[in-house]
């Protein structure tokens, strides 16, 4: 069971995310919604604790205040003074926003830098694994991260997490940008990673539509803040949301 | 002939000055100034274990580098950390550290002449019509050996490709639970040594002088600009070109030209391509 409680983020006195509680158990896929600038990366980045990373360099660089408050729960204990390499190291990795791929490594460096958490053994078995979810990274393991389409970068994105042994798996906008077909494609491809490896995985996009069929529970983010939770079939049957967030 | 042998030999030498600090750029984004300091510092501890402790070289060398690795890691333990992400503090704390060493040897005692390290092999061979002492085809062998293990380490190893995602994408690196202050100060310590591994190599050609130490650092500051802040190749091209223009200096002009080389180059680098031959200043502009 994964639990955050009252999650307060502000960026001087700007508030990004006001009072959010969230939950999501063993196993299941859970989702958040929001328009841009609703605060989806800034939970994610408070979930996985890269928060405190960008709050340290805000500081360093003299630049905004950032004020943090709230509880996340994992595994019984409080993570949140955790730093981000301890809460990977405990399992929960973030897939961040843009995917962020390294462009001057190939993709098979892509995975082999991802797993840095991982044992050998557990390395070459998840490569196995990413190379038969993804096959399409098979064909271009020797190219550079720079020079993949946005499609290939989100299965490397995600493939690269997964090297890092995931027990709660983060995924920020996995969709952004991808043609429909690929967005069905990778969307069939969470479920499936949830079903044959055991995860939870809380996954944020704008629009809810090519998610809404894999996830058991879901959030709307308004403003910073979760204005309407639910089961998948709840938010279907919400007018509110259907018009917002099932549009185009 | 001479001019490609000696301008092998000269670049080699740069680079084997400037890969330290290309190193520590390019991972922690960190200019570390007190790269000079660590290359005399390690000469001379060195020289005071041959000669005071009474060690062997090898022995005396092998201890110096961890010693110098050590300093390293306890510079950015204890200094360097508590200005992270402000460049000009970095620059004047990591200057100011390798001032203290420069200037604290000086007062203790080392002067150019009187300290020295012995070549590891006396004597000479012709190399294609070219008379070279042996320790500069030390300098050559021992300094593509260390690039290529370098090279190794950092595409092989766990760790070498933990430094290389953190070089690339810190945010991303931090994802994949790799710690950039565990990270910064692995890569301070190795660069320290290899600050030191080129003194060792190369400091029995000349002696051990606190001036060297500057001249160290400006070396590996023009091979880093010239090549591109952080980027290694561009950093080894980059040794080869200044390299090479300087042995051509010479020949052409007279000695003492061969250190405008460097900051000619500097100054040309920034004028035409202000983000060096592989520079990585696009990124960096974006990240501010
Ligand atoms: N470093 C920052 N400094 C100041 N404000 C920020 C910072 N990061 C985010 N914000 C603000 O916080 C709010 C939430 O941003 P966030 O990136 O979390 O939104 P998002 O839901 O991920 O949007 P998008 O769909 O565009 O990715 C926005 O108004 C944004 O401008
Ligand atoms: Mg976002």
């Amino acid at each position: 069971m994964f639990e955050a409680a009252g999650l307060m983020v502000f960026y001087e006195n700007m508030l990004a995310l006001n009072n959010v509680s969230l939950q999501c158990g063993a196993n299941k896929i859970v989702g958040v919604f929001g328009a841009n600038s609703a605060g989806k990366s800034t939970l994610m980045y408070t979930l996985s604790g890269i928060i405190l990373d960008i709050r340290k360099k805000e500081e360093m660089a003299g630049g905004e205040r950032m004020t943090i408050r709230g509880r996340i729960v994992y595994e019984g204990k409080d993570i949140m003074s955790d730093k981000p390499s301890l809460r990977a190291r405990k399992g929960i990795i973030l897939c961040p926003e843009r995917r962020r791929i390294f462009p001057e490594s190939t993709v098979l460096e892509n995975l082999r830098i991802g797993s840095y958490l991982a044992t050998t053994a557990q390395a070459a078995e998840t490569l196995d694994y990413v190379l038969t979810t993804f096959p399409a990274l098979k064909r271009i393991l020797k190219r550079f991260g720079g020079f993949l389409s946005g499609g290939e970068q989100q299965m490397l994105a995600i493939g690269r997490a997964l090297m890092a042994q995931p027990k709660v798996l983060l995924l920020d906008e996995p969709l952004l940008g991808l043609s429909p077909a690929i967005q069905y494609l990778l969307a069939k491809a969470i479920k499936e990673i949830r079903d044959q490896r055991g995860m939870s995985i809380i996954v944020s996009e704008q629009y809810a539509r090519p998610i809404i069929p894999i996830i058991d529970y879901g959030y709307i983010l308004e403003n910073g803040a979760a204005v309407v939770e639910g089961s998948k079939q709840e938010l279907l049957d919400n007018p509110d949301v259907k018009s917002a967030y099932f549009g185009n | 002939m001479d001019i490609i042998i000696y301008g092998i030999i000269n670049s080699v030498s740069l680079a084997l000055m400037a890969v330290g600090f290309t190193l520590v750029y390019g991972v922690s984004r960190l200019p570390n100034f007190a790269h000079g300091a660590l290359y005399i510092l390690t000469g001379y501890l060195t020289w005071i274990l041959m000669n005071r402790a009474g060690l062997n070289y090898v022995f005396s060398a092998i201890i110096a580098l961890g010693l110098t690795g050590l300093i390293g890691a306890a510079m950015y333990q204890l200094v360097l950390i508590r200005v992270r992400g402000m460049p000009i503090s970095e620059i004047i704390a990591s200057y100011a550290i390798g001032l203290a060493i420069l200037e604290g040897l000086r007062w203790g005692g080392l002067k150019g002449g009187t300290f020295r390290l012995p070549p590891f092999v006396e004597g000479s061979v012709t190399v294609l019509g070219v008379s070279v002492d042996f320790q500069r085809i030390f300098v050559v062998i021992l300094g593509a050996t260390l690039m290529g293990a370098l090279w190794l380490f950092v595409n092989n190893t766990k760790l070498g490709l933990a430094l290389k995602g953190m070089a690339q994408d810190e945010r991303a690196a931090l994802t994949l639970g790799i710690d950039s202050d565990r990270m910064a100060v692995t890569a301070t310590a190795i660069g320290s040594m290899l600050a030191g591994a080129a003194a060792i190599i190369l400091l029995p050609l000349g002696s051990i002088a606190v001036e060297s130490g500057y001249h160290v650092l400006i070396m590996a500051v023009a091979v880093c600009i010239v090549g591109g802040l952080g980027s290694w190749t561009g950093a080894v091209l980059a040794a080869f070109i200044i390299g090479f223009a300087q042995i051509l200096s010479v020949v052409y002009f007279g000695a003492h030209y061969q250190a405008v080389v460097a900051l000619l180059a500097i100054v040309i680098t920034l004028i035409c391509r202000p983000s060096g031959l592989f520079g990585r200043q696009k990124e960096l502009e974006e990240r501010v």
